[in-house]
């Protein structure tokens, strides 16, 4: 057994599973309260990376920055955050809220079309081009290493440890606070909730907040941990977030952090072990999908949902 | 709803296996030329017209763009001087986009349909080489990259005629690159990453072959174009791994994979890059960071002056100024009579004398039959202080 191999590919993947995990929660609490894929939620974590990029440029750059380097990636969090929160919340309150009564289909193909609109606009606006976040010259990034076989970088540390405080954060919010409350209620019979005074506007538009700023702090994450983003990057992390939180459970919070972690492990040993694993690693998560839903069609941590007929 | 979600994630989990599957077939199409492909005659006029397909965007724009300013400085100087005049008709081909190289193919396919063109230069990929194939030799137009090195794409046929460059093959950079591995770095283990594109697993498998003749010991491996993250990938690189080569064409992803390899402790671990990476993101990232390049007389007073006008710039694309000197002056003789069509054009390329005194690259510049250059060495560098300087 290659140790060494097996803790690089388990770092890597609770890394990348992070990254996964937090866009999988926007996901699956935009299903949770709407019933709605928001396939624009990918492009809303492109949009954060690009945010958390230019607040550096503004602090000075990676390589002269104006403050401390650590007090730089909080500031680009913070921005990225509320950017995309508020980002989120336009995006709802355009493209999604005058389609809530039509059938299902109609937001579906918003989201896509919002998509599409984001990209193109991300393109236009920023190039094609890959943008570099320079993280070693940011905060000097350092290897640690527990016997010969352990290796974790500060970097990986950090990513890490900022996706389980977010969900906490989160868990916190949904199960603690009257807003949560909110939330919840909405998701178990909006009708019923708004009969009983809750802004179904409100709670909706929070959703979003909450769902896009978390997008935005894993597009950060992805800057800082992998160095580069670029334009086009927000379809297959999209695409992975929403695999994540279907094979979790979608409308679960914990089965969506459960879903990226699965799937970011699934990627890096994959990738370590399998054959062609470096090229096809896609091909294997994919391929987990696919059986997951037939050994378990609802997900790790989702439930039946009994309807009346 | 359970349908729903099962049925739109299937749909994107094909949409992803048929991109794939799109993009690992495009590249393959063949068209022959058509007997009399290119024998229109055109009037010369006092401007003559040459495609540029180049990246001017995307992510090789960084190389992309300096073959440009290397093509431009060629045009401007040539102007200034003739009383004739060459302008470029610009096409982008991303070179390294996600949508591979369907760009370098729809621009292909304007040159070739705009009768005022009379050859191109560029494209500035192997596997663009290869695609855009169809277009250009179905159009009769001759064409001249400076810095495609796939060894097979003159040596296959295909496009023999059509097809020339002014950068050596990579026969001959594997060659510079597994030499200076073993002679001069005494390597004894090495890892080879392809990035799965024409060039770079033909120059990997040609490095590879060369090293284990050599007795190195040798592992090997591939990424997607389209990736960013090669921490696991990195993992499973042996820690008693000397040198890591990478032939891959994107500069900022022989950065981030440096970067990588820093972070995840392998910051002592030799790399060494090839053509594609000669760019100073690359050489940026340490003096362990090799690479091979193609040969540019540094001592040439164009080389100072394109420094002194781009502030210090790269000399990746100085082939491309080599290559626009190529197709002018196989226009220029076309067209002694003032009228010139692109069977001609071809025919003079294939001519083509530039004496070493004035071919910027330091050396005779004439094709053999395939349309490779007669002459082809490789040079290898090394990264100091951020900048390369030969070493070999």
């Amino acid at each position: 057994m290659n140790w060494s191999l097996f803790f690089g590919e388990l770092v890597s993947g609770l890394t990348l599973g992070s990254i996964y995990a937090l866009i999988a929660l926007g996901y699956t609490m935009v299903y949770g309260i709407l019933k709605l894929l928001n396939f624009a939620h990918g492009d809303v974590y492109m949009v954060g990376a690009f945010i958390g990029f230019f607040v550096l440029q503004w602090l000075g750059g990676a390589l002269s920055p104006a403050v401390n380097g650590w007090v730089a990636i909080a500031i680009m969090f913070a921005v990225a955050m509320v950017g995309c929160g508020a980002l989120g919340v336009g995006i709802e309150r355009f493209a999604y809220r005058p389609l809530r009564n039509a059938p299902r289909i109609a937001p579906l193909i918003s989201a896509l079309g919002v998509s599409i609109f984001l990209q193109n606009s991300a393109l236009l606006l920023w190039g094609p081009q890959f943008r570099s976040y320079d993280t070693f010259d940011l905060i000097g990034v350092k290897s640690y290493s527990i016997g010969n076989n352990f290796f974790i970088s500060n970097i990986q540390i950090l990513t890490i440890s900022v996706s389980i405080g977010l969900t906490i954060v989160l868990a916190l919010v949904v199960s603690r606070t009257r807003t949560g409350k909110a939330m919840r209620a909405t998701s178990f019979d909006r009708d019923a909730a708004e009969m009983m005074g809750i802004s179904i506007d409100r709670v909706i538009s929070f959703t979003f907040f909450l769902g896009s700023a978390l997008a935005a702090a894993g597009g950060v994450m992805f800057g800082l941990v992998f160095g580069q983003i670029f334009s086009l990057m927000g379809f297959t992390a999209g695409l992975k977030g929403f695999t994540a939180a279907v094979v979790g459970g979608i409308g679960s919070i914990p089965g969506a952090v459960l879903g990226g972690f699965l799937i970011g492990l699934t990627e890096s040993f994959a990738t370590g072990y399998l054959p062609g694993g470096s090229v096809y690693a896609n091909l294997y998560v994919f391929a987990l999908l696919i059986v997951m839903f037939l050994i378990r069609p609802t997900g790790l941590l989702g439930s039946p949902v009994i309807q009346k007929v | 709803m359970k349908k729903v979600v099962v049925a739109a994630t299937l749909a994107a989990a094909l949409a992803v296996l048929a991109t794939a599957a799109w993009g690992s077939t495009k590249g393959s199409s063949r068209v022959a030329a058509p007997a009399n492909a290119g024998n229109a005659l055109v009037k010369c006029g006092k401007t003559r017209s040459i495609g540029l397909l180049a990246p001017f965007t995307g992510p090789a724009a960084s190389i992309g763009i300096n073959q440009v300013h290397w093509a431009n400085f060629y045009r401007n100087a040539y102007n200034r001087s003739h009383k004739t005049k060459i302008k470029f008709v610009n096409e982008d081909t991303q070179l390294g986009s996600a949508n591979g190289t369907a760009e370098a193919v729809k621009g292909a396919q304007a040159l070739g349909s705009n009768s005022s063109v009379l050859g191109v230069v560029g494209p500035a990929g192997s596997n663009e080489v290869k695609a855009t194939t169809g277009a250009l030799k179905g159009a009769g137009l001759g064409w001249v990259s400076g810095s495609a090195t796939n060894t097979q794409i003159t040596l296959d046929g295909t496009r023999t005629g059509f097809f020339f460059r002014t950068v050596p093959p990579d026969s001959s950079q594997s060659k510079s690159v597994s030499a200076y591995i073993v002679n001069n770095l005494k390597v004894k283990r090495v890892y080879i990453i392809d990035d799965q594109e024409a060039y770079s697993t033909g120059l990997a498998d040609e490095v590879q072959a060369q090293l284990k003749a050599k007795g190195v010991s040798v592992g090997r491996d591939g990424v997607s174009q389209q990736q960013s993250d090669f921490s696991s990938l990195i993992n499973k690189i042996p820690r008693n791994n000397q040198l890591v080569y990478l032939p891959w064409q994107l500069p900022p992803k022989g950065q981030a994979f440096g970067q990588q390899m820093k972070s995840l402790g392998r910051a002592g671990t030799k790399l060494m890059g090839s053509d594609g990476l000669f760019d100073p993101l690359f050489a940026g990232l340490g003096s362990n960071v090799y690479d091979s390049f193609f040969p540019v007389n540094p001592s040439d007073a164009r080389v100072a002056a394109f420094k002194k006008l781009h502030k210090g710039t790269e000399l990746f694309g100085a082939p491309s100024y080599v290559a626009a000197q190529v197709v002018t002056g196989a226009i220029d003789r076309a067209c002694k009579n003032g009228t010139a069509s692109r069977a001609e054009v071809r025919a003079q390329i294939k001519k083509t004398k530039i004496a070493a005194s004035v071919s910027l690259l330091g050396l005779q510049v004439a094709f053999d039959k395939h349309g490779d250059m007669v002459k082809k060495p490789f040079g290898i560098y090394h990264s100091v202080k951020g900048v390369f300087v030969r070493v070999a």
